[in-house]
C-alpha cells in the first residue's frame, strides 16, 4: 500500500465524514463548516490523483469563494438552529438503509470492477491530460487543462458560460426584494 | 490562439448562436422597454424562435452533407436532431402565447420570463444534436436551470414556490445521479464521446461497473422524462407551476430528454441494449401503470394532465424498447420512427389541451379542477369539441394522431418480442379513457354554474386551432409524416 | 381540357365547407339573438339550472309515432321563418355551382373516356389517378386514388346530372325552411361522399364514400329535427344501415383476405380466378358479406324497413338520396364486385331470388299506400329488388342499366310528387287529392312522362331497361323468376296508375280553400322536371337491344368493368314475344288500376273516410298488404324482442351480477393501486428523494443480479 493510496483513504474519510457533519448538526454554522472541511478533504483528493490545477481551483473557488457566500448569508439571515419540528424526519431509518445498500451496491461494484478494468485497458482517466502534457503543447497541469478546455472542450465551456448567465439572471429574478414591473 | 476547429463548425450551432444572441438583446431591451408595450418582447421572442427555426435548414445546408459533426464530435446535425430541434422551438413558440396574457397582467416583468423561455430552448437545442457526454450533460443543465427559474418564477405565489423548489432539489438530486453514471461510464469505456463509448463497449466484455452505470444514467433520464419510479415530481410541478409553463415543462423538456436518451442509449449503449433493455421494460411497464392509475383519481386538471403525461412517457418508453431490439425481417428500423410521430402527436395534443386549460376561465382564475369544465358544450361548443379532440387524441382513438402514434408504438413494441407490454399499454390506454372521458363528461353532460369564461386570446386561440389541425391531419393523413419520421432516424 | 379527377369529389366537398360555415354563423348569431331576447324577457333567470334538460327527451318516443307518419306530412316551415333573400340566393348559388361545377368537371373527363371507349371494340383500360398514399401498414397499403372505368362513367354521369338538378329544384323547394343553408351544405356533403364512393379506386375508399353517403342521409331524414317522427325514422335508417355495414366491413376484410389487396386490382385477380387458397374465408361468405351490406343501402329485404320511413326527410332529398343515387350504391356495389360473385354461383342465386323477392313484396305494399311518397318509397324498393334479380342471374349490364334508365324517371316522380305537395301546401295523402291535373300541367305532364317509363310502356326507358331484365331471367332459365319479375311488372303498372289517377284525375276530394290554393311551382323546380322526364323519354335509347335492331350499346359499354357471363342466345321471335307478353301484363295493371280508381267516387270531403277501391276489391288480403304484411312487426317479434329479452337478462342477470362483480372489483384494485401511489407522493421533496433512491438501488440489483 503506498503513501497515495493511504491519503486517498484518509482524507475521502475525512470528506465522508465532514458531509455527514453538515447534515447532522443542527446549527448552520456549523455545517457550513463541516462543509469547508469536506471541500478541503476533495481537495486533497485531486491533489492525490495528480490534478493539481483542480485541487487548486476547489480551494479557491469552493471553500474560498463559495463558503464565505454560505457564511455571509447564514450571519445576515441570522438563523441559529433548527427549532420545532424533529429535525431527522421519521424516514431517516428507511433512508439511511437504503443509501446504505446503494453505498454497499455502487461502490462494491466500482471497487471491484474499475481495478480489473484499469488493469485491462491503460486508458485510465487522465490519459487524455497527460497525453497533453506528453505532447508536449502545454508545459504543466494547468496548462494542459487550460489546452484542453479552450480547445476540445470550447463548446461545453461556452455553453455553460451561457449556463452561468441563467444562474445570475435566476438569481436575481429569484432574489429580488420587490419585483414589480417598471420601477 | 486560433480557432481550434473549421470555421464552418460556427455555421452548424447557427441557430443556435443566433438565439442565444437574440436572447441576450431581449434582456437588455427589456431593461429599457415602456409600459404598456411588453407584448412585443413576446412577439420579437417568438420571432427569435422562428429565426432559429428558419436558420435550421440554412446551417444543414451551408455546414455541409448531414450528418455533420463540429466542435471535435461535441455535437453533431443530423436529421435526428433537426426534427427535435424544430418541434422543441414549436414548443417554447406555443408557450410564450400562452404566457403573453399570463405574464402580461401579472404583476411580474416579462424580459427576464422569455429570455429564460429562450435560454432553456438554446438548451434543448443542444441537446438534440450533444454527440459527446459532456455537451449533453451542459446543455441539459442550462435547459434545466431555466426551467427551475420559470417555475418558481411567480414568487408570490406559494404553490409556484413549491413546486420550484421541488423541482430544483429533486433536478439536482438526479443531475447528481446522472453525472455519477456517467463518471462510471466514463471509468468504464475511457471516454465520454458517444461513438467511442460505443466502440469500447463493444469491444470489451460484459461489466457490473457499466451496467451500475449505465443504470444511474438511466436513472437521471428517466427523470427527466418522469418515469417511474422517478416520476413523483412531475404531478406536484404541473400543479403548481403557472399553467403556460406546465404545459412547457411536460412537453418541451421532455422532447429533449428523448432526443438524448435516445441518442445516449442508442448510439452510446447501443452493444449493451441486452442490459439496460430490462431496465427500460420494467419502468415503462410501471409508468404505465402509475401515470394512468394515478391520472384517475385527480380532480385537479394540471395534475391530471401531469399523471396523464406520465402515463404517455410510458408509452413513448416502449418504441425505445423496440428501437432496442433491432430491425425486422425487411431490416426496418421499427422503433424510432414510431417515437417520433408518437411525440409529434404528443406534442400537439399536450400543447392543444393546456391551450384549452388556458384560454378557460373560472371564478377568475385558469381552469383547475375537472367539474369547471362543467356545461362547457352549451357555453362554447367550438372549445368543447377542440378539447374533445385533444382528449380523443390522448386516449388514443382513431381518426386522431394519438392513435396513429400509439398503434405505431404498440405494434413496434409486438414486433420487438415485447408482446405482454403491448397489451399493458392496450389495458392502460383503456383505463385512461376514464380520466379522459371525466372531462368530456363533464363538458358534455353535465349542466355548467355559469362561472366559465373564454378568456380573449385570439393567440392562444389560434395556437389551439394548429393543433386542433395538427392532431386530425396527423390522425387521417399518417403517411408524409410516417415519411418523414422514417427519414429522420439515428445511424 | 384536362380536369384531374380528384376535383370532381373536391367541387361539392367545398360547397359544403362554405355553406356550413356560413349557416353555422348565421345560426350562432340566430341564436345569440334569441337568448339575448329571452333573457331580457326573464331578466331573474340567470342562475336557473333547469333549462337545456329536455333535449334529450325530445327523440324519445319517437317509435311509437312513426306509424301515423303517413298522414303527417313533411313537417314545414318548422321552427321560424324564412332565410332573408340575400343568405339564401348565397346557399343556393353555392350549393348549385359547386354541383354543377362538379357535372362540367365530370363531363370533362367522361366524354373523351366514353367516346375513346366505345371507338375500341374491347374497351380501353380503366383511369386510374393516385392523389395521395393514405395509409401503408405492412403489405397492405390504401391510396386515396381515383378510378374512371366504364362502370364509374356511367354512375359519375347520372349522379352528377340528377343532383345538379335536384339541387336547382330544391333552390325553390326548399325556399320557406329556416334550415336552409343547412339543408345545402348536407346536400353539398352528400354529393361529395357519393362522388367519391362512385371514383374509389379501392374498397375501403369506397367504404368512406358509403359511410358518408349514410351520414348524410340520417342527417337529412332527420332534417326536421323538432318532428318525432323525422327523429325516429332518422335512428331507423341509421341502425339498420349499421346492420349492413357490418357486413361491408367483414366483406372488405375478407376481400384483403382472398386477394391480399383492398384496391381494384382484385378484380383482375379475381377474373383469373387467383384467389388466395390460405385464407379462412371463402369466396361465398365474402359474397353474402357484401351482400348484406348492399341489402343494407340498397332497401332489399329484409332490410328495407328504413327506406319508406325515410321519406320523412324533405322531397329532394327522397328524389336524391333514397331514390335516384345513393340507394343504388348496392347495386353498384355487386356489379363492381361481380368479378368475385361470377366465382360464388350460390351467392349469386341468393342475390337473384332476395332481389325478386323484395321486388313482388314491395310492389305489393305499394298498391295500398295512400302516403303518395310512400307509394313512390316502395316503388323506389321494388325496383332496386330488379336490379339485384338482373345481377344475380348474371345480367350485371342490364341491372346497372336500370339503376340508369330509373334515376330518371324516379327522380322525376320524386321531384314531381314534391311539386304536388306543394301545389296542396303540404298535404301528402292522395285521397285529398284528386283532378289536379289541369291546375299543375307541368308537373302533370313530366309526372306522367315518368309513370308511363316506369310502368314499361314502350318506347320509353323502363321498358328497355325492365324488359332486358326480365328477358335475362328468362334466357339464363330462371322461369320462376321471370314470372316474379313479369307479375311484379304488372303491380307496378297498377300502383303507378292507382297514384296517377288519385292524384290528377276525377273530382277534388280536399277542401274547397285547400282546392283553392293549388297553384303550379316555380321554374327552379319544374325545368328540372323536364329534364329529367327529358331523361325518362329518352335514356332507353341508349340500349335498344339486337331484337329491336339497337346495338345494346349501354350494357356493350359496361363490359369491360364487369364479369363475364356466358350468353345465353334466345332466338329474336321469343324475345318478341317475351317483350309483348310484358307490355301486355303493364296494359293489364294500368287498365284495372283505372277501372279500379275510376269509379273511386268518394262523396265525404274527409280523406280518412274515403273508401279505397283497393280494399274493397281484394278482400281479406287487403288490410294484410295495407299492412305492409307486417314485416314490421314481424321484425319486432323475430329479431327485436327476442334481443331486447336477451338484453335484459344481461342487464339483470350477467351484468348486475357478474360484470358488476369485476367492474366493483377493479375499483377496488384502482382505489388500492391509488392509495399506494398517493402514500409516494406525499409532496415531501425528502420522501421523493428516498423514492428516487430506492429506485435507482432496484435498478441496479436487478441489473447485477441478472
Amino acid at each position: 500500500m503506498d503513501v497515495s493510496l493511504a491519503l486517498f483513504w484518509a482524507f475521502a474519510a475525512v470528506a465522508v465524514a465532514g458531509a455527514v457533519g453538515v447534515i447532522v448538526m443542527r446549527q448552520p454554522v456549523h455545517s457550513a463548516l463541516f462543509l469547508l472541511l469536506t471541500f478541503l478533504a476533495v481537495a486533497v483528493l485531486f491533489v492525490v490523483a495528480h490534478a493539481e490545477f483542480v485541487a487548486a481551483v476547489q480551494v479557491l473557488v469552493y471553500a474560498g469563494g463559495i463558503m464565505v457566500l454560505f457564511l455571509y448569508t447564514i450571519m445576515l439571515v441570522n438563523v441559529r438552529r433548527q427549532a420545532g419540528e424533529p429535525y431527522l424526519h421519521r424516514q431517516a431509518g428507511v433512508a439511511l438503509g437504503v443509501g446504505l445498500l446503494l453505498l454497499a451496491v455502487v461502490g462494491g461494484v466500482v471497487l471491484g470492477d474499475a481495478r480489473r478494468l484499469a488493469d485491462a485497458h491503460a486508458a485510465a482517466p487522465a490519459a487524455r491530460l497527460t497525453e497533453v502534457v506528453g505532447s508536449g503543447v502545454a508545459a504543466g497541469n494547468s496548462q494542459a487543462v487550460g489546452w484542453l478546455l479552450y480547445r476540445e472542450y470550447l463548446l461545453p465551456f461556452e455553453i455553460a458560460s451561457v449556463l452561468l448567465l441563467v444562474a445570475m439572471i435566476g438569481a436575481v429574478v429569484l432574489g429580488k426584494r420587490t419585483m414589480e414591473k417598471f420601477d | 490562439m486560433t480557432f481550434p476547429f473549421p470555421a464552418s463548425d460556427l455555421l452548424v450551432i447557427l441557430p443556435e448562436l443566433v438565439l442565444t444572441q437574440l436572447a441576450l438583446g431581449i434582456l437588455l431591451w427589456a431593461t429599457v422597454v415602456r409600459k404598456g408595450r411588453e407584448a412585443t418582447l413576446a412577439w420579437v421572442s417568438i420571432a427569435s424562435l422562428a429565426a432559429a427555426a428558419v436558420l435550421i435548414p440554412v446551417a444543414a445546408r451551408l455546414s455541409g452533407p448531414l450528418p455533420r459533426a463540429a466542435f471535435g464530435g461535441m455535437l453533431t446535425l443530423d436529421r435526428f436532431s433537426i426534427f427535435f430541434k424544430v418541434l422543441v422551438l414549436l414548443a417554447t413558440a406555443v408557450t410564450i402565447l400562452f404566457s403573453l396574457k399570463f405574464v402580461g397582467t401579472s404583476s411580474y416583468p416579462g424580459g427576464e420570463y422569455y429570455a429564460l423561455l429562450l435560454f432553456s430552448a438554446v438548451g434543448m437545442l443542444f441537446m438534440a444534436s450533444g454527440t459527446h457526454l459532456v455537451s449533453i450533460y451542459i446543455a441539459l443543465e442550462l435547459m434545466a436551470l431555466s426551467q427551475y427559474v420559470l417555475a418558481g418564477y411567480f414568487k408570490r405565489e406559494t404553490k409556484s414556490v413549491e413546486a420550484a423548489a421541488k423541482y430544483f432539489v429533486l433536478g439536482a438530486f438526479s443531475s447528481g445521479v446522472l453525472l455519477y453514471g456517467i463518471s462510471l461510464v466514463y471509468g468504464a469505456a475511457g471516454s465520454l464521446d458517444l461513438g467511442d463509448v460505443a466502440r469500447s463497449l463493444a469491444a470489451t466484455p460484459r461489466s457490473s461497473l457499466l451496467g451500475v452505470g449505465i443504470v444511474l444514467t438511466a436513472s437521471g433520464m428517466l427523470f427527466k422524462i418522469a418515469s417511474a419510479p422517478f416520476h413523483v415530481w412531475a404531478p406536484d410541478v404541473y400543479e403548481g407551476a403557472p399553467t403556460p409553463i406546465s404545459a412547457f415543462f411536460s412537453v418541451g423538456p421532455k422532447l429533449a430528454a428523448y432526443a438524448i436518451f435516445a441518442r445516449i442509449f442508442f448510439v452510446g449503449f447501443g452493444p449493451r441494449a441486452g442490459d439496460w433493455a430490462p431496465v427500460l421494460a420494467a419502468s415503462a411497464a410501471l409508468t404505465m401503470v402509475v401515470g394512468n392509475v394515478g391520472a384517475l383519481l385527480q380532480q385537479n386538471v394540471k395534475r391530471m394532465l401531469g399523471y396523464s403525461s406520465i402515463g404517455h412517457a410510458g408509452y413513448a418508453l416502449l418504441g425505445l424498447l423496440a428501437y432496442a431490439s433491432g430491425t425486422d425481417a425487411r431490416g426496418e428500423n421499427f422503433g424510432l420512427w414510431a417515437i417520433l410521430i408518437y411525440l409529434a402527436a404528443y406534442l400537439l395534443m399536450t400543447l392543444g389541451a393546456f391551450g384549452l386549460v388556458v384560454l378557460l376561465e373560472a371564478k377568475g382564475y385558469a381552469t383547475e379542477s375537472v367539474d369547471d369544465f362543467n356545461g362547457l358544450s352549451k357555453k362554447n361548443p367550438l372549445a368543447a369539441a377542440a378539447m374533445l379532440v385533444f382528449l380523443l387524441s390522448l386516449a388514443g382513438i382513431p381518426p386522431t394522431a394519438g392513435f396513429v402514434g400509439k398503434y405505431f408504438l404498440f405494434s413496434a413494441a409486438m414486433k420487438a418480442g415485447w408482446p405482454s407490454l403491448a397489451l399493458l399499454a392496450v389495458l392502460m390506454s383503456a383505463v385512461s379513457l376514464f380520466y379522459y372521458f371525466r372531462i368530456a363528461r363533464a363538458m358534455y353532460l353535465v349542466e355548467g354554474e355559469g362561472e366559465l369564461r373564454w378568456r380573449e386570446e385570439p393567440a392562444v386561440a389560434a395556437a389551439v386551432a394548429v393543433c386542433v389541425a395538427g392532431t386530425l391531419l396527423l390522425g387521417i393523413l399518417p403517411q408524409p409524416f410516417v415519411a418523414l419520421a422514417k427519414s429522420c432516424l439515428l445511424p | 381540357m384536362n380536369v384531374p379527377l380528384w376535383t370532381i369529389p373536391a367541387l361539392p366537398l367545398a360547397g359544403f365547407l362554405l355553406n356550413g360555415a356560413v349557416a353555422l354563423r348565421a345560426g350562432a348569431r340566430r341564436a345569440a339573438r334569441a337568448s339575448e331576447a329571452w333573457r331580457a324577457a326573464h331578466p331573474d333567470a340567470a342562475h336557473d339550472d333547469d333549462h337545456g334538460g329536455g333535449d334529450a327527451h325530445a327523440a324519445h318516443d319517437g317509435h311509437a309515432s312513426h306509424g301515423s307518419a303517413d298522414d303527417h306530412g313533411s313537417g314545414h316551415g318548422h321552427g321560424g321563418a324564412a332565410l332573408p333573400r340575400g343568405q339564401r340566393l348565397f346557399h343556393g348559388v353555392v350549393g348549385v355551382a359547386s354541383c354543377g361545377l362538379a357535372a362540367v368537371a365530370a363531363f370533362a373527363n367522361l366524354v373523351p373516356y366514353v367516346k375513346a371507349s366505345l371507338a375500341s371494340p374491347e374497351g380501353i383500360a380503366p383511369v386510374v389517378q393516385h392523389a395521395y398514399l393514405w395509409m401503408a401498414a405492412g403489405g397492405l397499403s390504401v391510396d386515396i386514388a381515383f378510378r374512371l372505368d366504364p362502370l364509374s362513367a356511367m354512375m359519375l354521369a347520372f349522379v352528377t346530372l340528377v343532383g345538379t338538378l335536384i339541387h336547382l329544384y330544391s333552390v325553390g323547394y326548399m325556399q320557406e325552411e329556416e334550415g336552409y343553408g343547412r339543408f345545402f351544405a348536407y346536400l353539398n356533403l352528400f354529393m361529395f361522399a357519393m362522388l367519391t364512393l362512385v371514383l374509389a379506386n379501392s374498397l375501403p375508399m369506397l367504404f368512406i364514400g358509403w359511410e358518408g353517403v349514410g351520414l348524410c342521409s340520417y342527417l337529412l331524414i332527420g332534417y326536421y329535427y323538432d318532428k318525432d317522427f323525422a327523429v325516429a325514422a332518422g335512428k331507423k335508417a341509421f341502425v339498420t344501415n349499421r346492420v349492413g355495414d357490418f357486413g361491408m366491413i367483414l366483406g372488405i376484410f375478407g376481400i384483403i383476405s382472398l386477394f391480399g389487396t383492398a384496391d381494384f386490382s382484385f378484380l383482375d385477380k379475381a377474373r383469373h380466378a387467383m384467389v388466395n387458397g390460405g385464407s379462412p374465408v371463402t369466396v361465398y361468405a365474402v359474397c353474402l358479406l357484401l351482400f348484406l351490406g348492399a341489402c343494407g343501402k340498397s332497401a332489399q329485404f329484409p332490410l328495407y324497413v328504413w327506406l319508406p320511413d325515410a321519406m320523412a326527410g324533405p322531397t329532394p332529398v327522397s328524389a336524391l338520396i333514397h331514390a335516384a343515387t345513393m340507394v343504388t350504391a348496392g347495386v353498384y356495389l355487386v356489379a363492381r364486385c361481380s368479378a368475385v360473385y361470377v366465382l360464388a354461383p350460390d351467392a349469386m342465386t341468393l342475390v337473384a331470388w332476395i332481389g325478386a323477392g323484395t321486388a313482388v313484396l314491395a310492389a305489393t305494399i305499394g298498391l295500398a299506400q295512400n302516403d303518395i311518397k310512400k307509394v313512390l318509397a316502395y316503388s323506389t324498393v321494388s325496383q332496386l329488388g330488379y336490379m339485384f334479380l338482373a345481377c344475380g342471374v348474371g345480367a350485371f349490364g342490364v341491372g346497372m342499366f336500370h339503376v340508369f334508365t330509373h334515376a330518371f324517371f324516379k327522380a322525376c316522380l320524386f321531384l314531381g310528387s314534391g311539386s304536388v305537395i306543394m301545389a296542396m301546401h303540404h298535404e301528402q295523402d292522395m285521397r285529398a287529392m284528386g283532378g289536379l291535373a289541369p291546375k299543375i300541367r307541368q308537373t302533370f305532364l313530366t309526372m306522367m312522362i315518368a309513370t308511363l317509363a316506369i310502368s314499361g310502356i314502350p318506347p320509353l326507358a323502363g321498358f328497355f331497361s325492365k324488359d332486358q331484365i326480365l328477358g335475362a331471367a328468362f334466357a339464363t332459365g330462371h322461369t320462376v323468376l321471370y314470372v316474379v319479375g313479369l307479375g311484379t311488372a304488372g303491380l307496378t303498372a297498377f300502383y303507378m296508375f292507382r297514384l296517377a289517377r288519385m292524384t290528377f284525375y276525377g273530382p277534388f276530394q280536399g277542401t274547397k280553400e285547400a282546392e283553392g290554393h293549388v297553384h303550379e311551382s316555380p321554374a327552379t323546380m319544374t325545368v328540372p322536371l323536364w329534364v329529367l322526364a327529358t331523361g325518362a323519354l329518352f335514356a332507353g335509347f341508349l340500349g335498344v337491344p339486337a331484337a329491336l335492331g339497337g346495338r345494346n350499346t349501354f350494357v356493350r359499354f359496361l363490359e369491360p368493368s364487369l364479369a363475364r357471363v356466358p350468353e345465353h342466345e334466345v332466338p329474336h321471335s321469343t324475345e318478341y314475344l317475351l317483350m309483348g307478353l310484358s307490355v301486355a301484363v303493364a296494359l293489364v295493371g294500368i287498365g284495372l288500376a283505372w277501372r279500379w280508381y275510376g269509379q273511386a267516387t268518394a262523396t265525404s270531403a274527409v280523406p280518412s273516410a274515403a273508401a279505397d277501391a283497393f280494399y274493397r276489391k281484394t278482400g281479406a288480403l287487403g288490410p294484410i298488404v295495407a299492412n305492409k304484411w307486417n314485416v314490421d312487426e314481424g321484425i319486432e317479434a323475430l329479431v327485436l324482442s327476442p334481443f331486447r329479452k336477451l338484453g335484459t337478462f344481461l342487464w339483470r342477470g350477467f351484468d348486475a351480477l357478474f360484470i358488476d362483480g369485476i367492474v366493483n372489483a377493479s375499483a377496488f384494485l384502482v382505489e388500492l393501486t391509488g392509495d399506494l401511489v398517493r402514500f409516494f407522493t406525499t409532496g415531501n421533496v425528502r420522501n421523493y428523494a428516498l423514492a428516487f433512491s430506492l429506485g435507482v438501488l432496484a435498478f441496479a440489483l436487478f441489473v447485477l443480479v441478472r
